[in-house]
């Protein structure tokens, strides 16, 4: 392994809340057990849509976050912020993030998109509007009950800043907005900032609420979700041969980074490592993804090597694996593009099979997961894998979690549109 | 019944004007025979949005799935489409029996990422025809045989003013199916 001069950034918190836990511990447990967090959709009416299921967190488990927030701040809080003000505080009590002095070297990456309009935010304006490009601005008015906090609960932005007050991290401040690739752009991108030296510790995650009339709307109109299987949780089926579609969920993932030496000196613990990270785009169409995985290939490519690795040195790959025709055929192609004669011995699963694709948040999710999977030996599995597809033929990790050491790990996340990202993850050693 | 209301002619006009503006493509560029993929450079995408001008300008409901995916469904998993993910003789003649002479390049056992390539214009002005022949006798509303064109490419109720209510492309499809299954018996 060739020696690297740069910083080192390690992992001294992490947390998380899914449909299939309400912390990273509980996730990971019904993870290693193949359950499925997928059901039907209770929040909201999909009656006579074709596809009427999802990976929700189940609303008790979503916590009173007021104490969190400033007072009055809790109102312009999305559900999507909730849950990463949740997954961000198990990740912040584990690194006791609080007892940190210099509150303007600890900065926040958060990859989100805010929240879709609400059906009833359509129904009022549209009673103002005469079809025609004219509103009643004076009837608008004397009737207004458009609270301006659903206008700060859209904008990613305003996550971002509150999760920064609810934590007092004063450093640099980053809203990433890449869909499906957005929690590991957070992540790669505070791996950076820290790598720098600009900051010595970041709150870097993703989360996402979406599952919601507007939300899911347009995925159903671009027939990217599940809609035919036999049972829910036999919906998402990445690598299967009978996958026909994602199934979007839910949830938030928020990890700690932290330059080493500023951890070893304050006596945290350390969880793992970020060694490397790669972004890219395929520059190719807008949901389309590139044929040959050119862009993937790129990304996981130059995650390698940024970290300074070869491909032979890799043990396991966490697969975006979305449970799509499309991606499940490209990413296996991108894999034996990058790792060759060997692609068909590196382990590769996908946790979208048991979680669903909570869009922002899965990359922070999945990071997580890779990361407490090398620490205890375990590589967790892709359920629902009953067909094989001759084209694509990996070792997917089928069904059940398998007890195998491993200590370097790749994680993939590639968006609609050719957003790709990929972290490289190590199990933390000393010397390394 | 077969309409006649709006012509062949306009319904060639429409769907040739929503894959120009669809594509974003030169006026002219566009044959009967083109396949949209492989000579006009649509991208899945660009199939729903071609899909959804038509339906916007008509007032109908195209198929939302493929033909592939009814046959599955209508006839049992792997009818159509093999384990190796090949189309099979029997959905290959099923499928020729659709497209006539636009199926020409279908053989069994291809791959089925290939086959969304023979959707021409010719066979997407087809789909169309197929769902507008649907119009009922009469106005579902009144009752009134009355139909009378609107703006070229609406039919409306001339007695009571409803726009007519065509049967959506996937039934038709099925329908279609069917048929072709009792008089062939393919599957």
């Amino acid at each position: 392994m060739k020696k690297r001069s740069k910083r080192r950034v390690v992992v001294t918190g992490y947390g998380m809340v899914t449909p299939l836990g309400r912390n990273s511990r509980e996730t990971f447990d019904h993870a290693a057990a193949g359950e499925s967090g997928i059901g039907t959709i209770k929040s909201f009416d999909t009656s006579g849509l074709p596809c009427t299921i999802g990976g929700e967190v189940d609303d008790r488990w979503v916590a009173d976050s007021s104490h969190l927030l400033a007072r009055g701040l809790e109102k312009c809080s999305s559900r999507g912020l909730k849950l990463m003000l949740m997954a961000a505080s198990e990740a912040a009590e584990t690194a006791g993030l609080d007892k940190l002095a210099d509150r303007g070297r600890i900065g926040v990456s958060l990859g989100y998109h805010g929240e879709s309009p609400s059906i009833e935010d359509v129904i009022l304006f549209n009673r103002f509007h005469d079809g025609r490009g004219t509103w009643d601005i004076g009837e608008l008015r004397k009737n207004i009950s458009y609270s301006y906090f659903n206008f700060f609960r859209r904008k990613p932005d305003v996550a971002t800043s509150l999760l920064s007050m609810a934590f007092d991290c004063r450093g640099s401040n980053l809203s990433i907005v890449s869909a499906c690739a957005a929690g590991t752009q957070a992540i790669g991108e505070a791996f950076k900032i820290i790598g720098s030296g600009k900051c010595d510790a970041m709150l870097a995650g993703g989360c996402e609420a979406s599952l919601n009339f507007l939300g899911f709307l347009g995925f159903v109109l671009i027939r990217a979700l599940s809609e035919k299987h036999t049972e829910p949780r036999k919906a998402s089926r990445p690598f299967d041969r009978k996958r026909n579609g994602f199934i979007m969920s839910e949830g938030a993932g928020c990890v700690v980074l932290e330059d080493l030496d500023h951890a070893r000196a304050r006596g945290a613990a350390v969880f793992g490592e970020v060694l490397g990270y790669g972004s890219s785009a395929d520059a190719y169409r807008i949901t389309d993804i590139h044929p040959k995985g050119d862009g993937a290939v790129l990304a996981m490519k130059s995650a390698l090597s940024d970290a300074s690795l070869d491909p032979g040195q890799v043990d396991y790959i966490n697969a975006h694996g979305t449970s799509t025709t499309q991606n499940d055929l490209v990413e296996t192609l991108a894999i034996k593009r990058v790792f060759e004669d060997r692609a068909k011995r590196v382990p590769v699963s996908s946790n979208k099979s048991m979680i669903g694709h909570p869009i922002a948040a899965a990359g922070a999710i999945e990071f997580i997961l890779t990361l407490m999977g090398i620490n205890r030996s375990l590589l967790l599995p892709t359920i629902n894998y009953e067909y094989p597809d001759p084209k694509c033929d990996l070792d997917y990790v089928p069904n059940e979690a398998r007890k195998q050491e491993h200590g370097i790990a790749l994680t993939n996340s590639f968006g609609f549109g050719g957003q790709n990202a990929c972290l490289c993850l190590g199990a933390y050693e000393e010397d390394r | 019944m077969k309409q006649s209301i709006i012509p062949e002619g306009k319904v060639v006009e429409e769907v040739n004007k929503a894959i120009v503006e669809g594509l974003d493509i030169k006026e002219g560029s566009v044959a009967p025979d083109s396949s949209l993929i492989r000579d006009l450079g649509a991208e899945s995408l660009d199939f729903l949005d071609i899909n959804y001008r038509l339906e916007q300008t008509f007032g109908i409901k195209l198929a939302r799935h493929s033909i592939l995916e009814h046959m599955e469904e209508m006839f049992g998993e792997e009818s159509a489409i093999d384990e190796n993910g090949r189309l099979t003789e029997k959905a290959a003649a099923m499928l020729r029996r659709r497209f006539g002479d636009g199926g020409a390049s279908l053989e069994p056992g291809m791959d089925i990422d290939e086959v969304p390539a023979i959707v021409t214009v010719r066979s997407i002005v087809d789909g169309v025809l197929h769902v507008l022949d649907s119009l009922p006798d009469k106005c579902t509303s009144c009752g009134a045989s009355a139909w009378t064109p609107e703006d070229g490419s609406r039919i409306k109720c001339g007695s009571c003013g409803e726009y007519a209510v065509f049967t959506n492309g996937d039934d038709l499809v099925r329908e279609w199916l069917q048929e072709m299954q009792e008089e062939e018996k393919i599957f």
